[in-house]
């Protein structure tokens, strides 16, 4: 094992195992802070789901989400000793995913843009870009084709709206809980998810002008 | 022809959206996710170097500590006021 923290060997179990999820989570951070392997194991465990759908919902990718999520807990595992509990364990690494996905997709518009300027700069034959989507709305089905298209705008929409809604409808965490990872109000997350809903819906309402 | 039945206009047709993307965003990592987090925590904690602190890791940082060494270190002849080498008092008269 080559973790810088001396590991802990206990014969119980411990009780961060059971128990309620706010006292069980204190206990594992004590744990961890103290640099056991099995409350990192746990730890994982516990939160690698939602940490990983959290920054999948962002990405839409499963390696670039499985990538987030694995720098995600390492963070925590590095940077745990310095946790002082002003939020709760699983705020703390919706903030982290959420922070860590959003970096992760501007590196990536960055890649993406270099490659396309590349590819018409012909350093390469291979077209890199993706391209336009010149599909008419009228083009679209329903089912998955009306969710397909709801993905796009969610992924266009700014990056607080995206990160509420995603929390909002795809996680289903509170309003508390989303204003505790975004560090704002309740009413600033209301207002987040009202725009987001707006532009959202009357993007999806709009191919009806075109019958 | 688009059909309208499909359109989120409603707020029933909203929330059946909802759902299929709530359904949809349901997932988890590949098998032994465990596995890979530790892989990737002991390579970087091999790679970091466990001589240097972590701070010593941040070019900021750095590049802060080269400052205030060079600042410290000189023997800042070239900042010294033209004075003090021009200021120089002869030694008093030798009692004969």
């Amino acid at each position: 094992m080559a973790f810088s923290l001396p590991l802990i060997s206990t014969l119980a179990p411990p009780s961060y195992l059971s128990g309620s999820a706010a006292a069980g989570d204190a206990e594992l951070v004590a744990h961890l802070q103290q640099g056991s392997e099995a409350a990192f194991r746990t730890l994982v465990a516990r939160y690698q789901d939602r940490v990983y759908t959290t920054a999948f919902s962002l990405l839409r990718s499963a390696e670039e989400a499985e990538d987030v999520a694995q720098e995600v807990f390492v963070e925590v595992y590095q940077t745990v000793a310095r946790f002082r509990g002003e939020a709760s364990l699983s705020t703390w690494l919706y903030r982290l995913a959420t922070s860590r996905a959003l970096q992760h997709r501007r590196r990536l518009k960055a890649k993406k843009r270099f490659a396309y300027f590349t590819s018409l700069l012909g350093f390469d034959n291979q077209v890199l870009h993706e391209p336009p989507d010149h599909a008419h709305p009228l083009a679209l089905l329903e089912g998955e084709q009306q969710l397909r298209l709801l993905l796009n705008h969610i992924d266009r929409l700014p990056s607080q709206q995206q990160v509420a809604f995603t929390l909002r409808h795809e996680q289903e965490l509170s309003y508390e809980e989303i204003a505790a990872v975004l560090d704002t109000t309740v009413s600033a997350v209301e207002s987040l998810l009202f725009r987001a809903r707006q532009t959202l819906r009357r993007h999806l309402q709009s191919p009806s002008r075109h019958v | 022809m688009s059909n309208p039945a499909v359109r989120p206009g409603s707020e029933e047709e909203w929330n059946a959206l909802m759902r299929q993307l709530h359904a949809r965003s349901k997932g988890q990592p590949k098998p032994f996710f465990y596995a890979r987090v530790h892989a990737r925590l002991t390579a970087e904690l091999t790679t970091a170097g466990a001589w240097l602190p972590a701070w010593a890791h941040r070019p900021a940082y750095l590049a802060l500590l080269g400052a205030l060494m060079l600042a410290v270190s000189g023997d800042g002849a070239a900042l010294r006021p033209p004075t003090a080498a021009t200021s120089y008092d002869a030694p008093a008269a030798l009692p004969h």
